[in-house]
């Protein structure tokens, strides 16, 4: 090609302006910028240089579209310049397409460019996008161009220790350490610290922990984190079978922080007690709690392992729960909750409770607040038990007494809510925030019973007084999604999606009632009105969760080179991994659990009203017809002004009640419906894997979308859950269901491929060999 | 449910977040958080709940609560301390020293000493890993537990009143405390009758 001698760089009149108009674009001087790039381009309208500079200043001045043009524009003219590739490379980075500016970043490299910063920018890009084997490369380049710096060894071990070259890693942290030992000042020595640490994790994850644990004592002089220290040691010697060498590390650990409860139970492991009579093991928490008097760890996990009916059970139980009654302290029936999965144990604590509800009782001297905080404690315990009666009878009372105890309302509300009065829990709730206005956390809960009693306004008004108001903004709705509150923004969409689903279901019901009258009155249609507010809202809502994730995800981009010249290159791998299981947070699974009721609703209705559409094409009583609609009054238009400054979730909200966003689900996806919410879903067949929701949701999806194998894998996957976790091969009725439900689907589906069907038989019949004794016996085994 | 403190990692940061959201009216964005542990991995401390310890073996497997606070099964946030280092190129004093973004421990998790043992464990670490010589913090001047844990719990000083200092108008407290690596051990704090030697036979 002949480009560049078309177009030779640097050369002519256009490119002096070009390069002026570069350096006030590095200075976001982006409208004079513009200026001298439009003089440009009107002199000469394919200058490519120019072309890609404009598009670039639009991206921020004008449209994406727009912007999105000229780039194109400029890198079709030119695709070879390296001028035009590395902007092209930081256009694409601006607009969050990483793939695209990794593209361009690195043909300017291969095409000439002498500005050895983009190599690191490159690199950037490649982490983002996981492209480890292409990053290993830009990093080596780097650092061969700019060795005199620490933070680009690091980041080339980073990018050996991503390939999983562990060797590799270590001999490029042991040469930059070599070169450096004589030069180290006062401020280097945290990274140094670090990166020290980060070479000897290399070594243990290669699996190597007795060169790990002698590398590390060679180095521990220059050893800052002395935490990390002991905690690597500790690990490498059990590994490596010292345990009694070990057990001494774990003891310096206790002397540390003796809150820690990993730290006893590995403790333990190391004395191997579990093999030990239980007399040894009290023996020697009796030791440690006479160290640490003040921890709860060596109080509470005697009661985790001393079985109930031991003579010492009761005594060690009543040492532990009495005196924080005594104290007053708010989490006394939480932290003994645990026990209570042993039913032994529960019926133990409560004749410990009630005895000393009674002593105390009968025991003028006493103190008041001792009896409410039993009170309290009770009120617990019962509610454990479902026996609300009991529970509403000791909370009541504690109230009466003392009324002024916030503590006290959470467990009223909280027994109300276990009724399903969620109106009268909310005020409760609200009662006990009103006793103490400074604490956000009563707000807090005072907002998300709000929620639960579908009562969004209250809500949200309620936690406002906590919340940063603009200026002309009515509430705190747009802060709390500036300020990532995905519990209120979770909380808000599953409310809305409550309150839609009630107007529907009430609508049905209507529908049943009066089927002769096929006029519409208004109340129908306000009725619709509303079903689709609340609808869009609450996938407004969802979605804000969704994006939340993107920004999360995103929020590492400017991680990838700090932490190589931070010298924090540990912590940067845990990054990493997290980034890349982001997903399996619960709550990603809770708003995918929210997300796809609604979408599989909408898929519904859409297949229902094909079927009758299909069967009845005259009879207009099916689908609305909107156009029908009144024009809307003025002060209608108003109302609904006002309520849209309540709902929005940002300045100048295009779409304030998702109005946009629901159409786009219902008839763009048209037919789609499950394929964009299978989009959403996919990463947790990666990253929850482990979750029973994942495959619960999989199955749903893929029996709709009729994919019968993978629907049959999903199942298996489901019993896999089931059977790892406690290690046997129980059989749920939740299997046996969706296995003859895939069977059934399968077999009455005219459109399904034989060959198909005949592998899903054979492959459930493998995978559940009941099925061959036929579908009830098959049942009969697949009972809880 | 027993509690545990340790270290917080980048695993906690959204859970940690969502603490903050509750229990605070200074809220920060999640980035901010990962700056932190990005920034100084050991100065900052979580508490959570460790209910798996007691594993039943009849119950069925239960998916994670899809509860905000949660970061594993049984595991929940009910406390954490965000601590940093003076980073400010503008800071006066070039010390080097530690500051304390935010703590805040959940309610319904009070009165077990949780604030104070993240406080003991951040300062001991800002101490050890980075030399930080003291450590200051803002408090608001209503806040009497807080003020209460600082001043006789943990031995601050006010330093200086500052006017208007919280978004709401209201005064803060600066207060500081001057670091003693040997007299920090967290361990050590708790006026135990008898010490671990290290070396005896636990099990004797």
């Amino acid at each position: 090609m002949s480009m560049r001698k078309a177009t030779p760089i640097l050369g002519s009149k256009e490119d002096i302006a070009f390069r002026e108009a570069l350096k006030l674009y590095d200075a976001k001087q982006y409208k004079k910028a513009l200026k001298l790039v439009d003089q440009n381009l009107k002199k000469n309208s394919n200058h490519p240089e120019s072309l890609t500079l404009k598009g670039c200043i639009i991206y921020f001045t004008g449209t994406k579209t727009e912007a999105d043009l000229y780039v194109r524009k400029g890198l079709a003219r030119s695709p070879t310049n390296h001028l035009v590739n590395h902007l092209a490379g930081i256009y694409f980075r601006n607009v969050e397409n990483y793939a695209e500016a990794a593209k361009w970043y690195k043909a300017a490299i291969d095409n000439g460019s002498q500005n050895k910063q983009i190599l690191r920018d490159l690199s950037t890009m490649q982490v983002q996008i996981r492209d480890y084997k292409n990053l290993k490369e830009s990093r080596q380049l780097y650092l061969e161009e700019q060795p005199g710096f620490r933070a680009n060894w690091t980041a080339s071990a980073v990018a050996q220790h991503l390939n999983k070259n562990y060797d590799g890693a270590v001999s490029t942290l042991s040469k930059i350490e070599g070169l450096i030992k004589e030069h180290l000042s006062e401020s280097d020595k945290v990274e140094h610290s670090e990166c020290l640490l980060y070479k000897n994790s290399i070594i243990s994850e290669a699996g190597n922990f007795g060169k790990a644990l002698s590398t590390l004592e060679a180095d521990e002089p220059e050893i800052k984190d002395k935490l990390s220290v002991l905690e690597y040691k500790a690990r490498y010697l059990m590994l490596l079978g010292k345990l009694e060498e070990a057990s001494k590390i774990y003891r310096i650990l206790l002397q540390r922080n003796p809150d820690n409860a990993g730290y006893y139970s590995l403790l333990e492991v190391c004395l191997d007690t579990a093999s030990k009579p239980v007399e040894i093991r009290l023996k020697l928490f009796s030791k440690l709690q006479k160290f640490y008097p003040r921890s709860d760890p060596p109080k509470f996990l005697p009661l985790t392992f001393v079985p109930a009916d031991h003579p010492k059970f009761i005594e060690l139980a009543k040492s532990y729960i009495l005196p924080q009654l005594e104290k007053g302290v708010p989490s006394s029936f939480i932290n003994i909750k645990p026990l209570y999965k042993d039913k032994l144990k529960l019926k133990a604590i409560e004749s410990i409770l009630l005895e000393f509800y009674n002593q105390k009782l009968n025991d003028k001297s006493v103190q008041p607040t001792i009896i409410v905080w039993t009170k309290y404690f009770l009120a617990q315990h019962y509610l454990y038990l479902n026996d609300l009666v009991t529970a509403d009878r000791y909370i009541d009372e504690a109230i009466t007494h003392s009324p002024t105890l916030v503590e006290l309302y959470i467990i009223k509300a909280r027994i109300l809510k276990h009724k399903g009065e969620f109106i009268q829990a909310s005020e409760v709730m609200n009662e006990g925030r009103e006793l103490d206005l400074q604490d956000r956390f009563i707000n807090s809960k005072a907002t998300k019973y709000y929620f639960r009693a579908n009562n969004v306004d209250k809500a949200i008004d309620t936690i406002s007084l906590f919340t940063k108001l603009e200026e002309d903004a009515v509430n705190g709705c747009k802060d709390l999604h500036l300020m990532q509150a995905s519990w209120v923004l979770i909380e808000s969409a599953e409310a809305y999606a409550r309150l839609y689903r009630e107007l529907e279901k009430a609508k049905l019901s209507n529908e049943d009632a009066d089927s002769e009258g096929a006029d519409e009155n208004e109340d129908d249609e306000d009725v619709d009105e509303k079903i689709e507010l609340y609808k869009g809202l609450a996938l407004k809502r969802f979605h804000a969760v969704l994006k939340l994730f993107e920004i999360f995800y995103n929020d590492q981009l400017d991680f990838h080179s700090y932490c190589m010249r931070r010298g924090t290159p540990r912590d940067y791998i845990e990054t990493i991994k997290w980034e890349d299981n982001l997903h399996s947070t619960p709550i990603y699974s809770r708003v995918m659990k929210g997300l796809s009721k609604i979408y599989l609703d909408i898929y519904e209705q859409q297949q229902a009203a094909k079927l009758k559409a299909a069967s009845a094409a005259s009879t207009s009583s099916g689908s609305k017809n909107k156009k029908n609609k009144k024009k809307k009054s003025k002060a209608q238009g108003k109302k609904r002004e006002e309520l849209a400054a309540k709902v929005a979730s940002e300045k100048e909200d295009q779409d304030p009640f998702g109005t946009t966003l629901l159409n786009n689900v219902v008839s763009n996806g048209n037919g789609k419906v499950l394929d964009n919410l299978f989009e959403l879903f996919k990463p947790l067949l990666v990253e929850a894997k482990d979750n029973r929701f994942t495959w619960e949701l999989a199955f749903e999806l893929y029996v709709r979308q009729s994919k019968y194998v993978l629907a049959m894998q999903a199942i298996k996957n489901l019993n896999s859950v089931y059977t790892n976790y406690n290690g046997d091969n129980k059989k749920y009725k939740q299997i046996g269901d969706m296995v003859l439900r895939l069977k059934e689907t399968t077999k009455n589906d005219p459109e399904a491929n034989v060959a198909i069907v005949k592998v899903v038989e054979k492959g459930l019949a493998t995978a559940f060999p009941d099925l061959t004794k036929g579908d009830e016996e098959f049942m009969q085994a697949y009972i809880d | 449910m027993g509690i545990t403190i340790r270290k917080a990692t980048i695993n906690d940061i959204q859970a940690m977040q969502n603490a903050n959201l509750h229990n605070l009216p200074e809220n920060y964005l999640l980035k901010y958080y990962m700056y932190h542990i990005l920034s100084w991995p050991q100065a900052s401390f979580v508490a959570t709940t460790y209910d798996e310890i007691v594993h039943d073996e009849d119950a069925p497997v239960e998916d994670p609560k899809g509860d905000t606070s949660y970061i594993n099964k049984g595991e929940k946030i009910v406390g954490y301390v965000l601590g940093k280092m003076e980073d400010d190129p503008e800071a006066e004093d070039k010390t080097p020293h530690g500051h304390i973004t935010s703590l805040s421990v959940m309610r319904t998790y009070r009165r077990m000493g949780i604030a104070e043992k993240l406080m003991r464990q951040a300062l001991y670490a800002m101490c050890e890993c980075f030399d930080a010589q003291y450590v200051s913090l803002h408090v608001r001047k209503s806040n009497r537990a807080a003020l209460h844990l600082y001043r006789d719990s943990l031995q601050f000083e006010v330093t200086s009143n500052e006017k208007s200092y919280y978004q709401d108008g209201e005064d803060a407290y600066a207060m500081k405390k001057v670091l003693k690596l040997d007299e920090l051990i967290p361990g050590l704090m708790q006026k135990a009758e008898e010490v671990d030697d290290l070396e005896s036979d636990l099990l004797a």
